[in-house]
């Protein structure tokens, strides 16, 4: 008895093993396990080089004093990085007008994307040609945009200021004014993205089934009722998904205002993107560069937490 | 997603009413639309202005046509070469999209393996990285890769999509397991049923991904900024914000140089705009 005993684990053990070993044996004679292997591999070494381990060199080169000579060299400085670039008086500044920024943009583009998309779905012509034309803008290079309207808005020679005079209006400074510049900033913003809400919003609206709106007209909604109680709600993932998406977009804005303005007049544009760049690359100050890259994360994160949570279960169906 | 065929939302009885309510929608579509392409094709005639015209005259068609400005901008400011950079540049990280993403979204998509959901998870999340983490340590590895000022440099980090694999995978998803049970009865290779099935029926998600990829390196402007220095390597976007220092106020060379940045994707746009919308509205499926 005592020897069955001793012997009839180590037999299940081997049984084990040899199981484990024929279940590998039968993976490896798979032509799915090669195929997947063959595609994953170059796959996860490409993430692994080109996003995973810059995260992690990203962190370590925040609270380290970066040496460029020498990385090796670069000592621990805690957060030390993060309170130089707190300290800088640009940072404030930049804090300030890119939340501006992204809440200007988000506030003017959710209305007007609506407003444009809900037109489009109702219209029965030419539907798609309107919306083909209204994309246009999309499609146009930012960098050609900004100088473009640079060169509208120059107060002297612009177009812009040209067609004022010709209403009996008065001229604007358009983007060389302190006052103005963000705004304005705002607008070309709006109008050359548009396009991508309108085309995701008119996406959303043509999914809802028509009867559901036959319903309702049937029990005598009227059409505001109907836009409130049930267009909105019904669109409620979307509607969220697009928030998001404008204001991860607005946080990290660089190319409009460093081709339109360059963060000027003053520091009326300057924004946390050109604060990052700058300090990386005119300053070669690593570590506080990365330092605001960081901060620049958790406040997405946390933007898009908060708006998940906010906007999401209430009101949506 | 066809948007042409579906159905108007309200249906109206009364056709008197519908005859307003439409005619006062196209009104405002056809006031939106002429409002979104007007700059454009301000700036495809102001290109052929000289200066002194562009700066005096409010009229919308040159007097004089010249081809002056795109002879100095390409002859002097080396656009032809930007071009053919531009050209390059997209075309690999398009080619190089889709066959990854194709690829990979297959696999996830298709294939079942232990812990596959929770690993493309993770791939999916790095969509949330702002790409300002990632800019100082990529630029540091592109020096030590001796890539600062190649095309490469630019290339080698576009070489897969996160958002390209999601877009492929929730497409494969949809294609049958019996039709590929039945190729590898049949005794087809793994390779054999992706090349010779599975990517045949996956051309109209790869059209829309591929054009919105393009559109996207082509218009890329903070990483070959930082990348790509001198100005026979630049891309159009890059070569074209440099003349805004180069060429104070001669807004004749900024027109012509943004219209050779605008017109090439343009032209795509006319002949294709039905992908390049389709895969703006598959962002939306995200949610």
């Amino acid at each position: 008895m005592a020897t069955i005993q001793r012997v009839l684990p180590r037999q299940q053990n081997k049984e084990k093993r040899s199981d484990y070993r024929a279940a590998i044996k039968k993976t490896l004679r798979k032509p799915q396990f090669w195929f997947g292997l063959m595609v994953l591999g170059p796959t996860l070494i490409w993430y692994f080089l080109f996003l995973l381990l810059p995260m992690i060199r990203s962190a370590w080169m925040s609270v380290v004093a970066y040496q460029i000579m020498d990385a090796s060299a670069s000592q621990f400085v805690g957060l030390g990085n993060f309170q130089k670039l707190i300290e800088n008086p640009l940072f404030a500044i930049a804090m300030r007008n890119t939340l501006t920024w992204a809440g200007m943009t988000f506030l003017l583009m959710l209305p007007s994307s609506l407003f444009v998309s809900t037109a489009l779905s109702r219209v029965r012509v030419g539907r798609n040609l309107y919306q083909s034309i209204i994309f246009v803008p999309v499609v146009m290079s930012l960098v050609a945009i900004a100088l473009l309207f640079r060169m509208l808005m120059d107060p002297q020679t612009g177009q812009f200021n040209q067609i004022l005079d010709a209403l009996g209006l008065p001229e604007s400074k358009w983007i060389s004014d302190e006052s103005s510049a963000l705004p304005v900033m705002v607008a070309i913003q709006v109008w050359k993205s548009l396009g991508t809400y309108v085309v995701i919003l008119t996406a959303g609206l043509l999914n809802i089934p028509h009867e559901l709106f036959e319903a309702a007209t049937v029990d005598g909604a009227n059409d505001r009722q109907m836009f409130w109680r049930m267009t909105l709600p019904l669109l409620g993932h979307t509607l969220t998904m697009i928030t998001v998406m404008m204001f991860i977009d607005g946080v990290q804005a660089f190319t409009l205002p460093s081709v339109l303005t360059a963060g000027g007049p003053g520091t009326a544009t300057f924004m946390g993107n050109m604060l990052i760049y700058q300090e990386a690359f005119s300053n070669l100050r690593f570590g506080t560069a990365t330092a605001g890259a960081i901060l620049q994360l958790i406040l997405i994160l946390f933007i898009t937490r908060v708006l998940m949570k906010a906007i999401t279960p209430k009101w949506s169906y | 997603m066809d948007i042409a065929s579906s159905r108007p939302l309200v249906k109206n009885v009364f056709p008197v009413r519908t005859v307003l309510s439409q005619g006062s929608i196209h009104i405002l579509l056809l006031f939106l639309a002429i409002i979104a392409v007007l700059p454009l094709f301000w700036s495809i005639f102001a290109s052929f202005k000289s200066y002194k015209e562009l700066v005096t005259s409010r009229d919308f068609f040159p007097h004089v046509w010249t081809l002056g400005n795109y002879d100095e901008i390409i002859n002097k400011n080396g656009f032809g070469i930007a071009l053919i950079n531009s050209i390059i540049v997209s075309s690999v990280v398009t080619l190089s999209t889709i066959a990854t993403s194709s690829a990979v979204g297959y696999v996830f998509g298709r294939y079942s393996f232990p812990g596959r959901d929770k690993l493309f998870m993770v791939l999916l999340s790095t969509m949330m990285l702002p790409f300002a983490v990632v800019l100082v340590p990529l630029y540091v590895m592109i020096v030590g890769l001796g890539l600062t000022n190649e095309l490469g440099g630019v290339i080698i980090v576009a070489l897969w999509s996160t958002f390209g694999m999601f877009m492929m995978r929730q497409f494969m998803q949809s294609i049958p397991s019996e039709l590929l049970d039945a190729a590898r009865i049949d005794g087809a290779g793994e390779l054999r049923i992706f090349a010779g099935i599975v990517l045949p029926l996956s051309t109209a998600p790869m059209a829309a991904l591929s054009v919105f990829t393009f559109l996207g390196s082509w218009d890329n402007f903070l990483w070959p900024l930082i990348v790509l220095s001198s100005q026979e390597k630049q891309t159009l976007p890059i070569l074209l914000n440099g003349l805004k220092s180069l060429y104070w106020t001669r807004y004749e060379m900024w027109t012509a140089g943004s219209m050779m940045t605008v017109i090439p994707v343009m032209i795509l746009y006319v002949f294709a705009s039905k992908y390049f919308i389709r895969g703006v509205a598959m962002t939306g499926m995200k949610a």
